[in-house]
């Protein structure tokens, strides 16, 4: 038996002799023998050790066994300590009892029979031994279990980090299909709660187009244990769809068996507007190479028409019948020259954007059109409070300004007021920071049934004489610069105002002086 | 100035309606003979001529005569980034009254420096 084996045996008795003989006794135990000769002595030994059995007499002075076993039981750490009492006198079972009430749990009569002694206090002695082992086994088991709570917290915690941390809505489903947890952006983005998307609540998250298809891939994967994707639209808290990419894949339990699917929702509603932005870009340039071609083949005999009937319209041999079929003629030419100048000039005239200065374009529309503006009595407020350059192709820009200044012409035949103001525009929320454009007439105004079709493509409100292009170019052309271009038809007492506002974003430095010269149209 | 017949002839003539003298020349090498035997106070020449364009013929005719006004005509929408070196730059459709006095304003702006 090592030291740390032992335990310790404490004997007490107001006889020093008898203290011996126990002590010769109870030698060949090996366990650690410890002697006192009062009650006061053992409580102050049991506070300092840990003792494994109290073999203690019962008629002590001052304190006698059994008072001393209550003192001893009171204190928690001693309630379960085995005391042996060694009693001269008999003992009646009423004793006994009231021994055992006081927490003894055992005794000897005198005389004492050695080997009987040795007995009960080895078995004691051994019970406290296990005992102790147990307590050690039962705090390194403690001691794992805190551990491996520990570590599966952290496991826990970086789960959750990573699941939150993602860009993706992620969500976990049992077997069937019956969804019980989703990470935190799933909830930022949807706006639901756990409750209301628990099982099958998610579905009417997804739009009724889709919601059909989504679900029978979704249930073929949980019949058949195969991965799940699809890509479909979903609905977020503001109410507007985006387009998502989703999987899923099953997780096995060490039998290959399904124990929950793990999916995931990534939003691509940036990437498919790339895509259609690019095809765009390239149907346009399309359009433009077809254009150009067009252009040519049939401006330059245009051309040559046009001049073959000017000339026919005032020939000498002609009578006045022919003549007007001349002129007929030459007017019809001048719609055909209108709309090719309008449709066809729609593509880049230079290889390159260069720095504009809006409000250099808008006083050459308005030099252009002076003429126009003075003979319909139109007045003019311009008003720029804006001096910023936008990279822009100036042909385009005039185009538009032209469009927008001439239908507030067309629609003040007896005059009115033109009103024309430049804007910077602070960055605010998703919008970037720009310039915006406004052109507001005191015209006819524009008619609510009319107001949904403005921008359609061969629309037009001013019957033969417009080509029904011209705004939707403009709008074709704003967008090409990630604008938006938009009006308002108001009714005032008695007249109507009418106001375009085109907003470019992406302004440039403050303008210098030596880059307005290159924004000349 | 012009390679297709057709179109230089009725030029010719709108132009002649108004008022003005017209020679007429269908490649730069013959407008370039011209210009060194006469006096002409304008060069109206198409953009799109094969062999050379508009604007090339223009830089040489700055080269040689500073101050005589080149007018360039385009059947396409697409302005060169040398146009420039024109001192107006028009659209064939622009019909034959805008071409007068487009023709005009030139001159009469040559005409005052």
């Amino acid at each position: 038996m090592t030291n740390s084996d032992k335990v310790n045996i404490l004997m007490v008795d107001d006889q020093p002799a008898k203290l011996l003989s126990y002590e010769a006794i109870l030698g060949e135990l090996g366990e650690n023998l410890v002697k006192a000769l009062s009650g006061r002595e053992a409580l102050d030994i049991l506070l300092k050790n840990d003792v494994a059995v109290v073999l203690m007499d019962v008629s002590m002075p001052e304190i006698d066994g059994f008072e001393m076993a209550e003192i001893i039981r009171q204190h928690p750490r001693f309630q379960r300590t085995a005391i042996i009492f060694i009693s001269a006198v008999h003992l009646t079972d009423l004793d006994r009892l009231k021994g055992y009430q006081r927490g003894a749990v055992d005794y000897i009569s005198v005389p004492v029979v050695p080997e009987v002694l040795r007995a009960k206090v080895s078995v004691f002695a051994e019970l406290h031994r296990k005992r102790r082992q147990l307590e050690v086994l039962n705090r390194e088991l403690e001691a794992r279990v805190m551990e491996r709570t520990e570590e599966l917290q952290e496991s826990e915690t970086q789960f959750r980090t990573l699941a939150n941390s993602i860009p993706q809505l992620a969500w976990m489903a049992g077997p069937g299909g019956d969804v019980f947890w989703y990470n935190q952006r799933w909830y930022d983005y949807t706006g639901t709660t756990l409750e209301e998307a628990r099982g099958v609540g998610w579905h009417n998250l997804h739009h009724p187009e889709h919601v059909t298809r989504v679900l029978q891939g979704l249930e073929h994967s949980w019949e058949t244990g195969a991965p799940w994707e699809d890509t479909f639209p979903l609905r977020g808290q503001d109410g507007e769809y985006r387009w998502f990419l989703s999987r899923a894949v099953p997780i096995f339990d060490s039998h290959d068996k399904i124990t929950r699917w793990f999916g995931t929702c990534t939003d691509i509603s940036r990437q498919l507007a790339a895509e259609e932005a690019l095809r765009k870009t390239e149907r346009l340039a399309a359009m433009g190479r077809v254009a150009g071609i067009i252009a040519h083949e049939i401006n330059n005999p245009l051309e040559a028409i046009t001049n073959a009937f000017y000339l026919l319209q005032t020939h000498p041999s002609l009578d006045d019948e022919a003549r007007s079929y001349a002129r007929m003629a030459g007017e019809e030419l001048a719609r055909i020259s209108h709309i090719t100048r309008q449709s066809l000039s729609f593509y880049r005239e230079s290889q390159q954007a260069v720095p504009v200065s809006v409000a250099t374009v808008l006083d050459d529309v308005l030099e252009l059109q002076r003429r126009h503006l003075r003979i319909s009595g139109v007045e003019v407020d311009k008003d720029y409070k804006s001096n910023v350059l936008i990279l822009a192709y100036p042909a385009e820009l005039k185009q538009v300004f032209l469009n927008l200044v001439g239908n507030a012409l067309q629609a003040m035949p007896r005059g009115g007021r033109l009103r024309v103001t430049i804007r910077d525009t602070a960055e605010r929320g998703r919008l970037p920071r720009g310039i915006r454009i406004s052109v507001c007439d005191t015209g006819s105004g524009i008619k609510p049934e009319d107001a949904k079709r403005l921008f359609e493509p061969f629309f037009t409100t001013k019957s033969t004489k417009g080509t029904g292009l011209g705004l939707w170019i403009s709008k074709g052309i704003i967008q090409k610069y990630d604008g938006t271009i938009r009006f308002r038809s108001l009714k005032l007492n008695g007249g109507s105002a009418t106001c375009f506002s085109v907003f470019i974003p992406g302004a440039m430095a403050m303008q210098k002086p030596e880059l307005a010269a290159l924004s000349g149209v | 100035m012009d390679d297709e017949p057709n179109a230089l002839i009725l030029r010719k003539l709108v132009l002649q309606k108004a008022g003005y003298d017209v020679v007429t020349a269908n490649s730069a090498f013959q407008a370039l003979d011209v210009l060194t035997a006469q006096k002409v106070d304008l060069v109206l020449s198409d953009q799109h001529m094969p062999g050379q364009t508009g604007t090339e013929l223009a830089r040489q005719i700055k080269s040689k005569w500073p101050s005589l006004p080149v007018i360039l005509l385009s059947g396409v929408n697409e302005i060169p980034p040398d146009a420039d070196i024109a001192d107006l730059f028009l659209s064939k459709v622009e019909g034959p009254v805008n071409l007068c006095r487009s023709v005009g304003d030139v001159l009469s702006r040559s005409r005052t420096f």
